[in-house]
Order: C-alpha cells, then structure tokens, then sequence
C-alpha cells in the first residue's frame, strides 16, 4: 500500500508527542463529535466493532490494512459472524460505495484539535474512510501530539508526495440556516479506537 | 462592468424589507463573535497568532514571482501539469480544450471562488458540460441561480422553505423543508455525480511552494471527493494563495476554521503533492491509475496587486469571511448588495482589483469605517484604509462629482466655510435643502425619522473661548486646544467644559483662531488634494503658538492630526517632517486627563455616585488610538454616577463619516440598535468621548428615549467640578 511515510513512529520521535496529550485530544474531538474509544490491547477492539455491527445492523464492511486492526483479530471475527469482509483493493473500489461500515488506521492524534492524521497516499484509505456512513480508525494511543505546529514539524520532513488528511469528527454542513448537520458527503459517524498496547511493526 | 446599470440604493431598500435576510444576519451577528472567541481559548496568543499569518503573507508576497515559480517547478517535478492563467477567457480557454481533448463530460466542483469569479460554471455548461457545485450551499444556490451572498456560507440568504422550494423543483418532486432531510437527499443525489464525474476541478485554501503540495479545508467531504475519485483533478488557485513552506500552512490552519466557523479544524483538511492514485473501471475490471493532476495558477489582476504599495495587502487575506461577520452594514443588508461574489468590506478591495473600478465605485460607500474586521481579520487587514485609499485614487482617476467639489472648494477655504457655518444657524442658508446639505461635515447630516439633527449653535466656541478660559499664572502646561467643526459650531458648551477640566489641572488653554476642520469628511470621499491643503494650514496654525501639548477631544481628529496628515503629506520632506514633529504633541482629551488625573491622585474608582451611566465607544477611539479603559475610570471617579456597561457597548452608532450623512437608511438601523441597549442598560446617561457618536446618538434618543441624556465626558467632569465649587 503507498504511503506518505513508511515509518511514521520513528518521525514522529523528532517531536513533541505522548499519551499525556490523550486526555486533551480526546475532549476536543467529542467536541468535534468524534466517538473515542481508549482501551488496553487490540483485542478489547474487537468487542467494540462487533457490538456496533450488531447495533447498526450493517452488512457489509471495507477495511485497508493495518496492524492494530490485525493484532485485534477483528476480522476473523467479522467473517465468523457473516459479514462481508472486503479489504483488497479492487474489492474497496466496488464495494465501499455500498459498505456499511469502512475501517482504517491512522497515524497520529493533535490534542489541539482533536484532529486525527490519516496517510491518505493509497487511495483505498479515502475510500474506507469517506464512502460508507460509518468510519472506523485504529490509533495507537501514545501517538498524539500537541498543537498544529508539531504535526506540521513532522509533515515537513516526510511529504514529498502524496495525500495526507486531517479528519476532525464526522462530515458535517451549517448550509441551511446554519443548523449543524452531521453526515453530508463523508460519514456520518467518525469512531476512534485508541490502543495502548504497542503492537510490533510499528507501522498503524 | 456588468453591474454599472445598478441602483443600489433601490437594492438596498428591498434588502432591508427582506425579513428572512434581516432575520439570519442579525441572529447570526450575535452568536458569532463569541463562537469565535471560544474557539480561541485553547490559543495562548491571538495577536500574535495573527501576526504570524500577516508577517507570513507579507513575506511571501514581497517576493512572490520567486515563490511561484519555485511552486510551479516543484509540482511539476512531480508529474502535475500546471497552467498560468492571466485572466478568466485563458482559463477558460485551457478548461475547455482540456475537456475536450480527455473527452470530459461530467464535471463536479468543490468550492473555488476564484472560478466564481470569473463565472466559470456558465462558460462550462453553454459547452455542453454537465457541472455540478457539491458544496451543500453552493449547490443550493446554483439550482436557485442565485450569487453567493456569503463568502463561507453562500446560501445564508435562504431559509429551509426557500431551500425545499428549489430542491423540490431541481429534482421534481416534493421535498419537505426538514434540513436534515434535505442534506440527505443532496449527499444521495451529489454522490452519484461524484462517482460519474469525469472530472473534480477544486479550489485550493494554501499552495505551498517547497512541495508544489495544495492545501483544502471542507467540512462537508466534498473537497476529499472531487480530488479522489473522478481520474482527472484540476485544481484552481490564486496567486494569493502560496505560501514558501509547509510550516506556514500553520497559522493559517490555527485561525482559518476558527474564525470562519468557530471550529478549532475543519472535518477535513487535505494536502496533495503530486499526482496520486485513483481508481479506473475499465471492461469490468478495476485499476489503478495514476490521477491526472491540473493546476491552474490564476492571476486575473493578483499579480498587480502584489506590486501595489499599499494593495499587496490583500494578499494576507485567507477567506475566512470574519470581516463580513462582524460588519454591522453587512449585518442589515447581505453579501448582494456588494454586486459582484466577494462580499463586505474586503469584497469592496477584491472586486475593485479582480473585477472593475466601476463596480468598487457603487458599494464604497457601504463602509461606515467601524473597524471591527480589523480586530477579527486573521491577515490583520486594514480594510477600512483601503477602502479609503481606493476612494482616494478613484477621486484621482475620474474626479469627484462636480457638486461635491464644489463643496469641498469651500469647505477647504476656513473663511468662506466658517462664514457659511455662521450663517447657517440662522436657518436661511440653503444647508436645510438640495445637495449642499448632505456632503457638508457630519452635522448637517440628512434628515431622518428617527433621528433628530443639531442646530448650529448661536455663538461658537471660537467666539467664546477668551472669556471662558481662566489661565492660570503659572500653567504647568501650555495646551492649544484643537476643537473640531462640532465643538465649535455645534456643542460650544462642550468646548467649554475642556477648557474647564484642562485650567483646573493648572494649564493654559490657547485656541488658535486660523484651525479649520480636520478634514475627514473631505478625506472620507477621496478628496486627498482639498485635505492636503486643510493639513497644511492646521499645521501652520498650531506651530504659530507653540504649545506643549496639542489636545483635541474627539478621537477622528487625533486621529487625523497624528496618522493621517503625516502619511498625506509623505512625499513632500517638509511637510512631512513638519506634520509628524506636530504630530507627537497631539493628545486626546480623555486619556490625557485620565493620566493627569492619576498622577494628581484624583482617580478615586469608587463607582458609587447614586446615577447610573453607561459608556459608548466610539469606533475610532476604540479601534485606532486603542483607548477604552481611560474614560471609564474618570467615569467611576466621579462622585454622582456609577458606570454600568451597556451589551456591545464598542459596536458602531452608525454615524461614521461620510455614511451617516449617505445612507441614512443603514445608519438608523445601526442607531436603534444601540439605543435599545443603552435603554437597555437602566443607565440615565450615555456618555461618550466622540462629539459625531453625541450627535448621533442624541439625535436617536431625542427621538426615542428623551429621558436619557447624552455627555460627552468632558461635560461629566466640568460638572464635577463645579459640585466642587459650590
Ligand atoms: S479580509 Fe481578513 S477577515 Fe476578511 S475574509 Fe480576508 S482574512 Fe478573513
């Protein structure tokens, strides 16, 4: 899969970035109304999904790899429950426009925002992440760095070529009457789920 | 000039009949100021965030062709195909081959005012394209045929009825006004075009030059659609755009959502460096394929506003659209009125350089000169000085209309103005009819329902003043006293109680009889040759005598005295010298006493006198000489009153210059709107430090709240001091 950076862990070492900003990244992106979920391992996630898919009723899913995702053995999960499970890339392309649900992972968190980094250079990871109505990201929790500024420090040394997003809550539009609705081209529900545990590989 | 047959004042009138407009603008210029501010609390700095933005664009802009082409080169590099266009028909021009050489049938856009600019739309659909705008209140108001009426919020002009109605017609069939139905039927309509466009063409929010990466802000989605899934991207940005690195998208991401929608970040916000891949349905059978990525680099009059001393200054700006939030003419009145698609103030500036002069000539007049975008512009825009320097050159270009010069020849002559000002209080002048009366200084403003005018008073201060003034022996200081037309003609009494207030601190007060008006009115219509002259002789008269200190209590002439006349005089070594040596020794009367006052340790702070008073800022004394705090601590030391502050006691009466004289349908509005919150307040007296906000103010209270006094709060403290005496 493309990537803007192969290996963001390590540039994101150059900057200021810890869990202690978790707290405050968590606030501003219910504020955002993202749904933020922190638990310990990859496997407590798994509960997470299944619960929503059972809630939403949703069908089918589209995911593009990553390793949080995988250490959760949700997919096995998924597919053990019935649920179309589609995660090569032609596969996304015909499906994540009737998915119910599509799963990513992302790079980092901005407390100041309440902002997530997504490496977007692979464009099945848009796909996931704007075409069905609920959108899923894997984090791992330790990766969230204070301001604007320091994601910005760590841009400059790795964008040489690509497509890299911030995602701050769901899709949302003030157009008519500047009444806040959620959910217009982009999902309509954003889900972060925050792992502690480092999983090996260190690439989310 | 598409709109040189317009009455705009006809425009203005339905506008202000308008009860859906009037409704969504007023509720929503009360919510905004505080969003905003909310969505600043977790910055430590504001002003200093800002400057950032501002020092960032003024860097950039000093060398902009360096930048560009550093941006050109790098996207380039990276396999982007990028296009200068000079104008709008080049643009157009490269669109259309483009189209017609990839075979392009289907077009979706995601917002580019720059391509609204130039009317894109209408030059791609009379090509038989099929385009469609995906922005929720873009789209609405292209189905409407409608122009953006809001620079962040186009369709703000409609309600949900309205909407229902053009949707309900777009797609034949009946849609209920419920908004959160109506975005779901847009998001399943839309997303059907998105995934049969042939083609994204998007505007872009940064341009960073190091990378050749654009940058795009969108809540909604639609900005991340058109750029991935249609195979060709194209992507259209000003010149004003481009920023040298990709750390200077920073202070721009700090302010932009903040200001423009009191969110801390956007939903979304994307960087593309370089093409990137998309998905292709070829037999069946899916492929990747690397995106074919456009740039259009567009100029269409940017590049000659880069080179423009003063005008360069546009470049700062980031479409945030604050300034129109804030702006209590756009507040009544919406972004229509403007003409062309860029709206308030800052649209006055854009349209005059990216449309025509002609159209800049109709709407100048719609800045009252308030200020209050220049507290909120996140580029620190002096939009206001702009559009006076606009007006200044446009005076230069066409000349100003005959009558107006004519007035301004005798308003710039100090006998023959003063002759007819002694005159006038006898009422036979011509001043009560016809055009004199309406470009003649602040108090002969129009006449108006709501508002009563002064009358020119029987004796002015320059008459009275030897007899008023008890100079003392030994003065500690020497103070020329520079009055202004309308504590000489209008509110003598006024004069009299600075005089008071300054020969109780125990200084002399000499009032040179060869001053003449300021010069803002004359100033305030472009008339810089007449103003130059008046400057000359306030100078002239004022270096005759001497004076330690040179006070004036009203915040547009200080104003005048200490910015205005060094900069109209620049270009001349002497004057200019002789401008800004005089310069230094100006003060305004409330903050001069106020530090008297403290060194003398009369500053009591008791706020307990048993009357309540409440305080108006004026916008200039507020905005420009920054004072605010000085006038009401002489206020809360005072012994018979106790300041209460009024709700948005720093909003504009509606009397700034020229505008309250023109349109006195805008100004009125604006007044009433103070006047219910100085009734508001419980206070039984409105004091002010600006003799045009006691004129204007008074004149609304006269008519609607007689009761209430209005002081200037000089005529507080002589009070004071006469309680004393007594
Ligand atoms: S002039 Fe300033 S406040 Fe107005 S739109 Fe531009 S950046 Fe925003």
């Amino acid at each position: 899969m493309k990537k803007v950076c192969e290996n963001w862990e390590k540039v994101l070492l150059t900057t200021t970035c810890g869990p202690e900003y978790f707290e405050e990244f968590e606030a501003k992106a219910k504020q955002a109304s993202a749904e933020i979920f922190r638990v310990k391992t990859p496997v407590e996630a798994k509960e997470i999904i299944t619960n929503l898919i059972k809630f939403t009723n949703a069908k089918k899913v589209v995911s593009v790899d990553n390793v949080l995702q995988q250490a959760s053995g949700v997919n096995e999960e998924l597919q053990a429950m019935g649920i179309e499970l589609y995660t090569s890339q032609n596969d996304i392309a015909e499906h994540a426009e009737t998915a119910d649900i599509g799963i990513s992972g992302v790079e980092f968190g901005i407390a100041e925002t309440g902002s997530v980094c997504q490496d977007a250079y692979a464009i099945e990871s848009r796909l996931v992440s704007m075409l069905p109505p609920v959108h899923i990201a894997f984090m791992p929790s330790s990766r969230i760095v204070p301001g604007v500024e320091q994601a910005f420090d760590v841009f400059s040394q790795v964008f040489q070529r690509g497509y890299l997003s911030l995602i701050t809550g769901p899709s949302r539009t003030a157009d008519i009457e500047r009444v806040l609705t959620i959910g217009v081209h982009g999902p309509s529900r954003f889900i972060v789920i925050a792992v502690d545990e480092p999983v090996s590989g260190g690439v989310a | 000039m598409e709109s040189s047959n317009r009455n705009i004042q006809q425009e203005i009138e339905e506008k202000l009949k308008d009860e859906v407009l009037r409704g969504a603008l007023g509720r929503f210029a009360e919510a905004y100021p505080v969003s905003r501010l909310k969505a600043y609390e977790n910055v430590e700095d504001i002003e200093a965030l800002r400057d950032q933005v501002k020092q960032t664009k003024m860097d950039t802009v000093a060398r902009i062709e360096e930048v560009a082409d550093q941006f050109v080169a790098e996207a380039e590099k990276r396999g982007a195909k990028v296009f200068r266009a000079a104008d709008g028909p080049a643009l157009k021009k490269y669109l259309l081959d483009l189209c017609r050489e990839k075979g392009v049938k289907r077009i979706v856009k995601s917002k580019s005012m720059a391509s609204e600019e130039i009317h894109l739309n209408k030059d791609l659909i009379d090509a038989g394209l099929r385009v469609r705008e995906t922005d929720l209140g873009e789209w609405i108001i292209a189905i409407a045929g409608h122009k953006p009426s809001h620079m962040v919020m186009p369709a703000i002009h409609l309600n949900r009825y309205q909407v229902a109605g053009y949707f309900s017609k777009e797609l034949k069939t009946d849609i209920p006004p419920d908004i959160p139905l109506m975005v779901q039927v847009a998001r399943k309509n839309l997303r059907q075009e998105f995934l049969q466009a042939d083609m994204g063409i998007s505007g872009a929010n940064f341009g960073v030059a190091e990378n050749g990466a654009v940058g795009l802000v969108t809540n909604e989605g639609n900005g991340r659609l058109t750029t991935s899934l249609p195979p060709i991207h194209v992507v259209i940005i000003g010149y004003e755009k481009l920023i040298p690195t990709l750390k200077d998208a920073v202070p721009i991401l700090r302010t932009l959502p903040r200001n423009a929608t009191c969110q801390l970040m956007t939903s979304y916000m994307s960087m593309i460096c370089g093409p990137t891949p998309v998905m292709v349905k070829k037999d069946g059978q899916w492929t990747e394929q690397e995106k074919e990525l456009h740039i259009i680099l567009f100029d269409n009059g940017r590049l000659r506003a880069a080179h423009d001393e003063k005008f360069k200054e546009i470049y700062q700006c980031v479409r945030c659209a604050s300034c129109l939030n804030v702006c209590p003419v756009y507040a009544l009145v919406g972004g229509h009125v403007y003409g062309h698609i860029y709206a308030g103030g800052i649209g006055a500036i854009l349209t005059a350089f990216l449309n025509s002069m002609g159209d800049f000539e109709k709407i100048n007049e719609l800045c009252i000169g308030c200020r209050r975008c220049t507290e909120v512009c996140p580029g620190k825009i002096n939009i206001p000085g702009l559009i006076e320097e606009l007006r200044i050159r446009n005076a230069k270009e066409n000349g100003l209309p005959f009558a107006m010069k004519n007035i301004f020849e005798i308003v710039g002559n100090r006998k023959v103005f003063h002759t007819l000002l002694r005159l006038a209080k006898v009422g036979q002048m011509p001043f009560q009819t016809g055009r004199l009366i309406r470009h003649l200084p602040l108090f002969l403003a129009g006449l108006a329902k709501d508002r009563s005018l002064p009358a020119i008073a029987p004796t002015p201060l320059r008459d009275t003043i030897d007899k008023v003034a008890k100079n003392p022996q030994n003065p500690t200081k020497k103070i020329a006293f520079f009055s202004g037309c309308s504590l000489d003609f209008v509110y003598p009494e006024t004069g009299e109680a600075v005089v008071k207030v300054l020969n109780d601190l125990n200084m002399s007060v000499v009032f040179p009889q060869d001053q003449s008006c300021c010069g803002k009115p004359v100033i305030g219509f472009g008339d810089i040759e007449t103003t130059r002259k008046m400057a000359k002789a306030n100078i002239a008269a004022f270096e005759a005598v001497n004076p330690d200190i040179i006070l004036a209590a009203c915040p547009t002439c200080a104003e005048m005295w200490k910015e205005t006349y060094p900069e109209i005089l620049h270009e001349d070594p002497e004057w200019n010298a002789r401008a800004k040596k005089i310069a230094a020794k100006v003060r305004e009367f409330t903050s001069f006493v106020a530090e008297e006052y403290e060194k003398a340790g009369r500053l009591g702070e008791a706020n307990a006198g048993a009357k309540k008073v409440t305080y108006h800022d004026s916008c200039h004394m507020r905005r420009v000489l920054g004072i605010f705090k000085e006038p009401r601590k002489l206020l809360r030391s005072t012994s018979d009153y106790e300041l209460v502050e009024m709700k948005d006691c720093d909003k504009c009466c509606g009397m700034s210059g020229a505008f309250g004289v023109k349109h006195a349908d805008l100004s009125i509005p604006i007044l009433n709107q103070k006047i219910t919150n100085i009734k508001d307040s419980g206070a039984e007296v409105v004091a002010v430090g600006c003799p045009a906000c006691m004129m204007q103010i008074r004149g609304g209270l006269d008519k609607q709240a007689p009761n209430i006094k209005v002081k200037h709060v000089a005529d507080i403290l002589a009070e004071e001091l006469d309680k004393k005496k007594k």
